[in-house]
Order: C-alpha cells, then structure tokens, then sequence
C-alpha cells in the first residue's frame, strides 16, 4: 500500500496565528480521504501548503514517496496534484475551454491555438461524461456546471492527486450525490482524492478513511467504516454537540413581518411569506437563491422593485437600513467582513456601529459619551463571551468565531422586535455556533422573531420553526420543521417551476 | 495594558516616522548626486527657518495656508477619499477672495475682510463640487478628475488676471491691488510679518479636533472612512458624508487662497501658490488626520519652503528640491501597508507571540 | 477652413496623438494586468528629460531614446515595486510618483543646466528615410521615426492581447488573481513584466518624443497633462486596443486644435483658455460616459504574496 501523499510534521505560523501544529497526514494511493474539522481548524492551510500556496513553518511533505518543496501552484500542478477550491478560481469573461486549459495553453507557433483547446476541452469532457459546453461563457453557466469546469482543470492537467475544498457548499442534494459519484468514477480510474469538508453527510458517505483537524493540530485518523457521525463530531468539537436540542416552539399567531410579491432585480421573484411573533423562520437554499436579498429587503438595504414589504402591521414607504433599525430590528448579514464590522476599529467601537445615535450614547446631541459606550461594550463581552476581553482591542484580531459573536451580541440586544440573521455560522466555530443559536432561542422566548438563512441543511432542520425554501428566487415552499426531510428540502431547492405552496 | 495602550500608539507612529527617516536619506543622496552637501542643506533649511527671529515669524506665517490644505486633505481621507484637488481649490479661492477684495469698495474693515474670506470660501467649495457630483453620481475616478481641475485652475487664474484684473503697473502678472479694508489685520510687522490668520487656523484646529475625536458625527466619519460598506449597512449615510468632506475640503483650501491674498501679498499673484496644495497630502496622510500632528508637520514644511530661500542662496540647490520632498513623501506613503508589516515584524519578533484560533 | 490649414491640422492631429496614444498603450497593458497607473505623466516626463540628457551627453539621439526608456523604466519600476511586490496604495504611489518625477526632473534640468529649459540638441523630428518615396514621400516624410515606431506598437499591442498566450495571461491576472496563481501562473512576475517593461518602455517612447521627437530640447512640464489624458483614454476606450487609440486619436485632435488655436487664433481667445482645451475635453469625456462593466475586475486591489500577508 503505498502512500500518495505524506505531509510530516506540518507547522505553519502566521504573524498572529498557527494554523498547523505539527500535522501528521496521510493519504492512500487510490483512496478517498476526508480531512475533517470545524471553521478555523486549518484544514484549508494545509492543503494550501500541499498545492505549493504557502510554505511551512516547518515539516516536510513527500508525494508519490519523492521529497518535494513547492515553491508555487505550478510546482505541485506538475507534481501532479489539482486542486479544487471552495471558491471557484475561474474567469467569468472566458469560455469554459480557456478556462480549462488556462495556465496550460496549447499553441501553435507561439500563437494561442484556441481551436486546439476546444478540441481538448471536448474530448476531455466526453473521457469524463461532463458535458461541458466548451464555448460557453463562464459567467452564463450553473454552479454546478462551473465546478465541473473546476474538475476539469484539475484533470487536464493530468491531476492524479485531487484536492476538493469544500465541494458540497453551493451544491443541491441531488447535486452532491451526482459528485459522489464522480468521485467514485475517479477513484476506479486510479485517482486519489483528498476532500475537506465539514458535512457529517459527505464525510460518511464519500470517504474510505478520515483524518480530523482541531485548532490546528490533528486529533486522529480513522477508517469511515469504523466510525460514525457522532464520533466524528465529538472529535472535531472536544465534546458532544447538541444543536437545538430539546427546543421548543415560542411561535404565536401575531406576524412581525410579512412580504406580499415581492421582486427585486431578477434576485427576488414575486416573495411572500409571513413572520410570526416568537418564530424563527429559516431560508434554505443552494447558495446565490435570493436568500442575501430578502434578508436585506427585509433589513431595509435594498429597495423592492415591487411588492410591499410589511413590518410590525406597517408597510415600509421609505426604505432605508437607519430606519428599519431603529423600528427594532437587528441584522446579521452575510458577509460579515464588508458589512457587519469595521475590522479596523476596536471592539468597543464595532459593539456601538450603527447604534451610535441613541440617546444613551449621547452627550448634549452632538458629543459622543464615551463612558457609556465603553460600560456597552463591558457589559457585551462579558454577556456573550467574547474572546478576548480587552475592548480596545482591534476587531480584526478576533477570532472568525469571536467576531460573529460581536456582531450578534450588539444586533441581537438591540433588537425589539427581529433578528435578521445570514448565514450565522459561516467560517464560526461550533461552540460560537452554539451559542449564536441559543441567543436565537432566547430572543423568540422574549417575543422577538428570527429570519435566518443557512446554507447548512443541518442547521435549519435543527434550529427553525418553519423552513422556507427559494430557488432561483421564487419560494418554492414553506413547511413545518419537526414534519419535513431533507429529501423533501432537496427536491424544493431546485423545482423553481412549481408554484409556491404555503403551509400553515 | 498601560504598556500595550502604548504600544498601539508606538506601533502607529512608527510608520511615519520611518518614512520620514527615509525620505530624508534619499533625498542626501540625490544632493549628494548632484554635489551638494546634504548636512549643510539640512542646517541652512533650519538657520533660514527657524534660525532668526524674522525668519521664524516667516515660517509661522507660511505654515497657515499649508496647515489649511492639509485639513482639507485630511477631511476626505478621514472619510476614505482622497481630495488632492486642493490645490486647485486654493488657487480658485484665492481668485474668489481677489475679487471681492478689489471691487467691493466703501465698505468698512470689519464687513469687507470676513466677506473677502467667504468670498475665498465660497468659490473653494464651487470648485470642489463638481469633481464631487461628477464622484458620487458617475463614480468617475475622482484622482484623475482633480488633477485636471488643478491645471485648469492655474490657466483659468491666469487668463482672469490678464484679461480682466490686471495691474497695468506691475512688472509681474498680477491683479490690481485689493482695497485697503480687505486686509487681514496685522499682528505684527516686525521682526516679521505675522496677521490674524494664525488665529483662524487654531480656531479651524480645534473645531476640527473636537469634530473628530468627540462627537457622533466623528465616529460615523471614522467607520465610514475604514469600512464604508459595513458604515452604510449600519445606517451611515456615506455619500452624504464623503460629499460633504469633500466640498468642505474646498472650502478650507479656498479659505487658505484667500488668506494669502488679504494677508500676505495684497493681491493676486500669478502662480503665488508654490504647490501649498500639494504640501498638504503628504502632511494629512502621515498625520493620522490628527490635527495636532498636521500643525506641526505644516510648520515642517513652512520651514522646508521658507529655508529653500536659503539653500538656494547659500548652496545654489534650486528650490524644486521642495517637489521632490513632497513626491518622496508621497511614494513611500504609498507603501504604508507594507512598511507597517516590517514595523510590526520588527516589533513581534521580540515577544514571539503565539495565538492559537 | 481652407485646404492647408485641413492638411496642417491632421498633420498636426497626429504628431500630437502619437505620446498620448503610446502612453494609453502602456497604460492599458498595466492596467489590464490589474494596476492602475496614475503616475502615466512622471514616467513620460522622466522619458522625455532622459533623452535629452542621453542626446546631450552622446550626441546620438537613438542612444536618447535608449535613455529615456531606461529613466521611464525606474520610475515604472518603483511603481510596480510599490504596486505588485509591497502591496501599496496604488493610486497614491501613481501620485507620488508624478511628484516626484517633475520635481526631480525640474531639480535635475536647473542643477545642470542652470535653467528650466535645456539647450537644443540632436533631435529625430523628421523621417528623411522616406523622402525618395513618389507622391507621398514629402509627407511621410514629415514625421519622426518614433512616430513610425509608435503604430507598429499598436499593432503589436492588438496582437498580444487578442493572438498570444501571454495576453490571456495578462486579462486572467487582471480579473483575478488568484485564479490565475492556481492555475500555476506567477502573477507577480507577469504583472511587474507588465508595469516595469510594457508600460514603462511605452512611456519612454512617448517621452522621448514628445522632447526629441517634436521637439529638440527638454522644457519643465512639457508633458501638460498628456499622461493623464492617457490614462482616461484607456478607461473610456474600455481597455481594448482599437478604442483606445480611437480615444487617443481623440484626445489628440484636441491638443492639435489648442497647438493650432495658438498659431492661427482665428477666434481672438485668450491663449491661456485656449490651453485649457484638452483639458476639459477629459473632463467632459469622463461626464459623459458611465461605468464600465469591462474593467479588470482586480484593478487597484492589491494582491500580495502570501509571505507579506500580516
């Protein structure tokens, strides 16, 4: 049994952080090997450092039994190792062919022959059963298509060692059993596949072995027939992961919030549904659905081309993000990087943003009291655990875990009537997780509303009260959480033709 | 915590302060290319400046119009814009406050100055508004823009005093002389010329220390100048603020125009204004916005522009050496980033601090 | 308008296109790569004061234009160091560098020359090469090599970006960065090719003539605001070879109008607003046209290398 890949004693320091801590991993020629761990376990730096992105701090990496120091992603490309990342590296301007072969061009006389790559490109995709339109522009076509494309850049340059970065994020259930199978399709050719993922699902179904990353360093490697779903996550986690538990429904008659045919661009088609008092109603779909843009129609940042957007009884005349938060409602959004926090300001400062003109932090109309917005800022990290401690300290130190928690901590309380939350979890640890959905809970206890959006099925069956689903900007149905199956999920995330039907 | 509150204080200034340093040898080494002696230049740049009574007032003075660019500079970046069309606004200014100098006449001093100013004030803020409406509604590069509307402010300037407010007897190309009561009130005359536009700027400075540092409006400037995506999904409303800051900007350059013409020449000179425009960015940008550090490197520059009379005498340097120092200055803030990196590296290597996610 | 005065015009028209155009050129490979150039006018006046220092010193004008496109080429230089190894505020360091090139190339001239105004020297103003040509030998004739030089570099330039590998490699590292990394190219390596070699030799070209090409002696600020025409030519002719000399040719008809106004002034204007033609004519081009969804998408955003990232 020979090893394709041999990663020994794997540091990597960066200025404020180890990523890798002495990592130890292994992989099978031939086999398909999960490397599994929560956000923020240095999964990604490893395999970075395997496709010659970064270089070690220290440790020595062997492929094919051979030493090898990557300088560069052409070394470990003419290493034969193809890389697949979680977000797609390819250029929207371009066909699929160009894409495909860029970095690899074939030429005739010093001259790009592109009729040569398209001709490639095609005898590629039928070699695999693709399917690629060759000619087709890559900003035109599907997700699900682009990460073929991906697969094939991989394959034309003659990969046998494949890194798939989180694959499954933008992908429908059905979607992702397709991909299952084409792993297992590259598998019989002889390929070896290297997948990093945090879904329990993928993580059983598609791997042969396992090998688990906690704060850098690696806890264990195991064999998938010889575990199961709660191990794994109790190795990730440290401990046993409850998410939502034992929950109960706060969820009352009374609507919060209520959309009647809304349209926004062609992001958003013809969206209703209702808010209740005490609920937390999640939006499921495969990314880019319009779930970003309902939460911030609802949030008051964009302008609904038409339709009416009620809150609290009242419609919404004048659309603006001030207003809609001073009316009670706290927002989470997506990217919390460009539009929750301002990474340069201190934790003090981003625990005050977007709040700063209440009369508490006030100090004769127009000076800041800047007692009041340190006792905030106490008062917050001690509340919601924010690591670390010092409220000078500047935001974009924090860990992703300890910024999201910042951002919910001064949503959430400043809330009266709603939290908006997208995508909550992303890039968070699960202990943050955790506590960002018991915040949630909370809040529905007191008589506050939850719109979350999740990407992570899991999650939303877990947490949520009623799940409403959209595809490609229509919702395609709303159900009872505790009565529905992720098949059922599944199949709604991609029958945008149906009608919407609401459940009660 | 008292050691790392100044630590983060250190680990800020740092950046400039080697900047500085290094502007300083590269510029001894272009002297010495061209055989000058460096050491002297420095020396002659301080007894010119700084050396004598006369000359100290002379770069208090000059320091006024500097200081002013620079907080309009300042202004902008505070809130993530760069206005480098200052100087342009500073000479339009000058040319708005000429004209209300020379032709409102039989009005007493106390009307006539402040109405000179706002004269000066008035068409700063003209001019700065439509680099700014073109910015905000067409999101043309507001760099690129600016700089044309400084060279059109220099030949638009000139064309207004040949054509119309020309001084048939003076030997130069300048306007008739202002009135009398337009002049800015002395402080004093001797050993130098000092008037109440010292006065002004302190009044602006602490307006604008407070303004920055204290109020709400402050704080919403200062996120929406580090994050202004995350400042508009807070609530923030950027595009009024970034507006403002910049059309205030005008305002603050066109006051330094006029300052120069009601205080210092009497008139309006053709080309009067050595670049004080350009001094302004390199002063706003290593300072932080902090108003305090922009009063002291606009006295820097005073001294740099004043003492090149010196140099020039003394040594024979020509006086663009002041160019390449604000051009020097403004390369190497252009690599900011990177020069925290080595300041940071040099700083972390002692603690070897290690965190763990 | 009269027979002579068309021809004179177009003559004109494109002896004045010609530093705009080479500069847009330049600007366009540096752009497209990813790095946005506002120091277009520092790395010309640096060309232009180099070639008449190279002629000065040698006597030969082509060893000028080696020089010229060797001083282009530090100041091009600095700013790629700036722009793709550190990182750095591009636009600033675009500024910075403007500054810095006039005032040294100010300084510079005064130190050795003792005035703003260098003296004449040996100049490449006219291709006598084609005068035998029947017919239209004369006027061919009447303009310099350089010219010449400057229209195969618009070829050359269409061919790049449209027929070679390498233009593929130059759109994908300007549209992003990292994509073009994964896919084993170096884009620090093709982006400093682009700013330090393409651009700044097109800058040297386009200095070198506008001193010794048109001219014969090296004048301070002699380039008036060209390199920045350049710049919003390459952004109005939204990257592309053919449009970009279009808007050159453009911004050319205006700057031959202003040189005209000034010999012929038909309308009695004063000759200080006539220079201030070309000048609104950038700023009225850039009101009248609206976001471009053409640009490289990575323009301006500085990519680092991961050994730098703090």
């Amino acid at each position: 049994m020979e090893y394709a890949v041999e990663m020994r004693g794997i540091t990597m320091q960066f200025p404020a952080v180890r990523a890798n801590d002495n990592v130890d991993f292994s992989v099978l020629k031939g086999e398909i090997h999960a490397l599994v761990g929560e956000n923020g376990a240095g999964k990604s730096t490893l395999m970075n450092i395997l496709y010659g992105l970064y270089s070690p701090t220290a440790g020595e990496v062997y492929v094919n039994g051979r030493k090898t120091e990557f300088h560069s992603a052409l070394d470990a490309i003419q290493a034969g190792i193809g890389m697949v990342h979680q977000h797609f590296m390819l250029i929207p301007r371009m066909t699929v062919a160009e894409n495909v072969v860029l970095g690899a061009e074939p030429r005739k006389n010093r001259l790009y022959d592109r009729k040569q790559a398209g001709k490639e490109v095609e005898q590629l995709s039928a070699q695999y059963d693709f399917s690629l339109p060759a000619r087709a522009i890559v900003r035109d076509i599907s997700l699900g298509m682009q990460q073929r494309v991906e697969i094939a850049k991989a394959l034309y340059r003659k990969a046998d060692i494949i890194i798939l970065d989180e694959p499954t994020a933008v992908l429908t259930p059905q979607e992702i059993d397709e991909l299952g199978n084409m792993l297992q399709q590259l598998k019989s050719i002889g390929k070896t596949i290297i997948i990093i993922t945090h879904k329990m699902k993928e993580i059983m179904d598609f791997s042969d072995r396992i090998t688990v990353l906690r704060a850098g360093k690696k806890v264990i490697t195991v064999n998938t027939e010889e575990t199961d779903a709660n191990q794994i996550t109790e190795y990730m986690v440290g401990r046993e992961v409850h998410l939502g538990q034992g929950r109960k429904s706060y969820s009352q008659e009374e609507v919060m919030l209520e959309f009647q045919n809304v349209s926004y661009q062609d992001k958003v088609k013809n969206v209703s549904f209702k808010l209740k008092k005490g609920e937390i109603l999640g939006i499921a779909g495969i990314d880019n659905s319009g779930q970003k843009e309902i939460t911030e129609l609802a949030a008051g940042i964009l302008t609904p081309d038409s339709g009416k957007i009620i809150h609290n009884g009242m419609e919404v005349k004048i659309y603006s993000a001030k207003e809609i938060k001073e009316s009670g409602t706290g927002f989470v959004p997506q990217d919390r990087h460009r539009h929750g926090l301002v990474l340069g300001m201190s934790v003090e400062d981003n625990l005050l943003l977007g709040y700063q003109r209440l009369a508490e932090f006030r100090n004769k109309k127009v000076f800041l009291n800047r007692k009041a917005v340190s006792d905030n800022a106490i008062d917050k990290i001690k509340n919601y655990d924010i690591r670390p401690t010092d409220r000078t300290v500047l935001t974009g130190k924090l860990s992703g875990g300890n910024q999201q928690k910042v951002v919910v901590a001064r949503e959430s309380s400043r809330a009266k009537r709603m939290i908006i939350a997208d995508q909550p979890s992303r890039g968070v640890d699960i202990g943050a997780t955790e506590l960002i959905y018991q915040i949630f809970s909370d809040a529905c206890k007191k008589g506050e509303s939850v719109l979350l959006s999740s990407l992570e099925l899991d999650e939303i069956l877990a947490v949520t009260d009623r799940i409403m689903v959209v595809a490609e900007g229509w919702v395609t149905g709303i159900v009872d959480s505790s009565k529905t199956t992720r098949t059922e999920i599944g199949m709604m995330m991609v029958n945008s033709a149906s009608k919407q039907e609401v459940a009660e | 915590m008292m050691a790392k509150l100044s630590r983060d204080k250190m680990l800020s200034v740092l950046p400039s302060l080697l900047i500085i340093l290094i502007a300083v040898v590269l510029i001894s080494i272009i002297l010495l290319a061209t055989g000058a002696n460096p050491i002297l230049f420095f020396m002659n740049l301080f007894k010119g400046s700084f050396g004598t009574k006369r000359g100290l007032i002379n770069t208090i003075s000059k320091a006024v119009p500097i200081c002013l660019s620079a907080f309009a500079v300042a202004l902008a970046n505070k809130v993530g814009v760069f206005n480098i069309g200052v100087e342009g606004q500073l000479v339009f200014g000058a040319l708005g406050s000429a004209i209300a100098g020379i032709y409102l006449q039989e009005l007493p001093a106390i009307i006539h100055v402040p109405l000179a100013l706002f004269g000066g004030i008035l068409f700063g803020m003209l001019y700065a508004y439509l680099p700014t409406w073109m910015y905000i509604k067409q999101q043309a590069n507001l760099m690129v823009v600016f700089i044309m509307m400084n060279n059109l402010a220099k030949l638009f300037s000139t064309f207004v005093i040949i054509a119309l407010i020309q001084d048939p007897a003076s030997m130069v190309t300048a306007s008739q002389p202002i009135q009398k009561s337009a002049y800015l009130p002395m402080i004093m005359t001797s050993p130098g010329k000092l008037n109440i536009s010292v006065f002004i700027l302190i009044a602006v400075a602490i307006l604008i220390y407070v303004f920055f540092y204290k109020t709400v409006y402050g704080y919403e400037m200062t996120a929406c100048g580090v994050n202004g995506e995350a400042a508009d999904y807070s609530g923030i409303n950027t595009r009024k603020y970034i507006k403002w800051a910049l059309i205030l900007g005008g305002a603050l350059a066109g006051l330094a125009g006029a300052i120069e013409v009601q205080g210092t020449y009497f008139k309006l000179y053709d080309g009067f204004s050595p670049g004080y425009g350009f001094d302004g960015i390199p002063i706003a940008l290593l300072s932080n916005n902090n108003p305090l550090f922009m009063m002291v490197g606009s006295l820097l520059f005073a001294a740099l522009r004043v003492g090149s009379n010196t140099t020039q005498i003394e040594q024979g340097i020509s006086g663009e050496i002041v160019t390449v120092i604000q051009g020097i200055l403004v390369t190497l803030i252009a690599c900011e980033y990177f020069i925290r990196y080595i300041a940071k590296r040099s700083m972390t290597r002692k603690k070897g601090r290690r965190m763990t996610i | 308008m009269s027979k002579v005065i068309l021809l004179t015009l177009t003559v004109s028209l494109l002896r004045l296109t010609v530093p705009i155009m080479t500069m847009a050129l330049g600007n366009m490979f540096c752009e497209r790569a990813g790095i946005m150039n506002l120091g277009a006018e520092g790395m010309m006046i640096a060309g232009a004061f180099g070639a008449v220092v190279g002629t000065y010193f040698t006597g030969n004008p082509w060893l000028g234009v080696l020089t010229a496109v060797l001083c282009s080429m530090i100041v091009s230089g600095i700013h790629s160091l700036i722009s793709v190894e550190f990182g750095g505020i591009q636009n600033i360091s675009g500024l910075g560098l403007n500054m810095l090139s006039a005032g040294l190339t100010s300084f510079l001239c005064r130190s050795i020359f003792n005035t703003g105004i260098t003296p004449s020297v040996a100049s490449i103003q006219t291709a006598g090469f084609f005068k035998n040509i029947p017919v239209i030998g004369h006027f061919l004739s009447q303009f310099s090599p350089l010219a010449y030089i400057s229209v195969v570099v618009i070829f050359v330039s269409w061919f790049i970006m449209s027929k070679t590998v390498l233009g593929m490699h130059i759109v994908a590292v300007g549209d992003d960065p990292k994509a073009a990394e994964t896919a084993g190219i170096n884009v620090w390596r093709l982006r400093h090719f682009c700013v330090t070699v393409l651009c700044g030799a097109l800058a040297g070209l386009a200095g070198a003539y506008l001193s010794i090409g048109q001219l014969s002696f090296f004048m301070e600020d002699m380039t008036a605001g060209k390199g920045m025409l350049a710049v919003i030519a390459v952004k109005m002719g939204r990257w592309n070879t053919k449009y970009v000399v279009a808007m050159a040719l453009l911004f050319g008809f205006f700057d031959a109008l202003q040189a005209q106004l000034q010999i012929n002034n038909v309308l009695h204007i004063a000759p200080e607003l006539i220079q201030t033609i070309p000048y609104l004519a950038g700023i009225i081009t850039m009101l009248l046209s609206s976001r471009s969804k053409d640009n490289p998408r990575a323009l301006r955003v500085p990519y680092v290398k991961n050994k730098y990232k703090i």
